[in-house]
């Protein structure tokens, strides 16, 4: 029987807005390096999309952390990858408030007039590029710290709730 | 061609790279001192919440106020372009090496 809970929609929506983030930011690298007058409206309406959906993977993703983390961390602790809490998901916590902080800057970034602007355009390009990568690494330690809870539950970990 | 930033971009540009600085100190000292860590999950309901609504505050703040600052709006943009990446770069490795090491 098919059973998807709250905790799955919610960490599929992270996840989900997290990529769409890191997409829209490499778009708007791909139309910054080619700015011009016609896709000025363009760029920032991708810049805004960025921080919208970073803004919708922080939302969900806190809501997931703070009310559904707490028991798969027990499970990745007793597991035999205890640093995929320890470390990636320390680091991830973190280090994705900087892509946050970065994809709410890239809206402002792109109001300049990138077109005749070489300053700002590759300030432009410097904010989405830092974007996707610190996005990727993001979405790169979730899916360990997702392997952490694959691999303790393949050992027998249970949290004794289950 | 033109090189120079409004004042709001380079205003919120600086208080991105002092934001993300400030992230990993507090990320630093609240894994460090745990009674830190208490006051914030007693602030927010959760240590993380605090410390993402922490951020928010700092980074709107600097940015309203640098804004408003003479010398930032005279700042060239290859050297905001240097803060923001060297900061970002720092902060970030300063998490890895941190959550590694500790």
């Amino acid at each position: 029987m098919t059973m998807i809970s709250l905790s799955d929609v919610v960490l599929l929506a992270h996840a989900g807005f997290g990529v769409t983030g890191c997409l829209a930011a490499a778009w708007v690298v791909a139309e910054a390096l080619n700015a011009r007058p016609e896709n000025a409206g363009r760029i920032r309406g991708v810049a805004l999309l960025v921080a919208l959906t970073m803004a919708a993977a922080w939302i969900c993703g806190g809501y997931w952390y703070v009310h559904f983390y707490p028991e798969e961390k027990t499970l990745i602790l007793a597991g035999p990858w205890p640093f995929a809490h320890n470390v990636f998901m320390e680091v991830k916590e973190h280090l994705f408030f900087i892509t946050g902080v970065l994809a709410l800057l890239l809206p402002i970034a792109a109001r300049e007039n990138l077109s005749a602007n070489a300053g700002a355009r590759r300030l432009v390009i410097c904010v989405a590029g830092l974007i996707v990568i610190t996005g990727l690494a993001v979405e790169g330690a979730g899916a360990v710290i997702d392997h952490g809870v694959k691999v303790a539950l393949l050992h027998g970990v249970s949290t004794g709730e289950r | 061609m033109e090189t120079k930033l409004r004042s709001e971009t380079t205003g919120f540009a600086l208080a991105a790279a002092v934001t993300v600085l400030f992230n990993t100190g507090l990320a630093w000292a609240k894994d460090a001192y745990a009674p830190l860590q208490d006051f914030m999950k007693s602030v927010g309901g959760h240590h993380w919440t605090t410390h993402g609504l922490a951020d928010l505050v700092v980074f709107v703040g600097l940015g309203l106020i640098f804004t408003r600052v003479q010398a930032v709006e005279k700042m060239d943009a290859e050297r905001v372009i240097r803060i923001l990446t060297g900061s970002v770069a720092v902060a970030a490795l300063g998490l890895v090496v941190w959550f590694v090491v500790h």
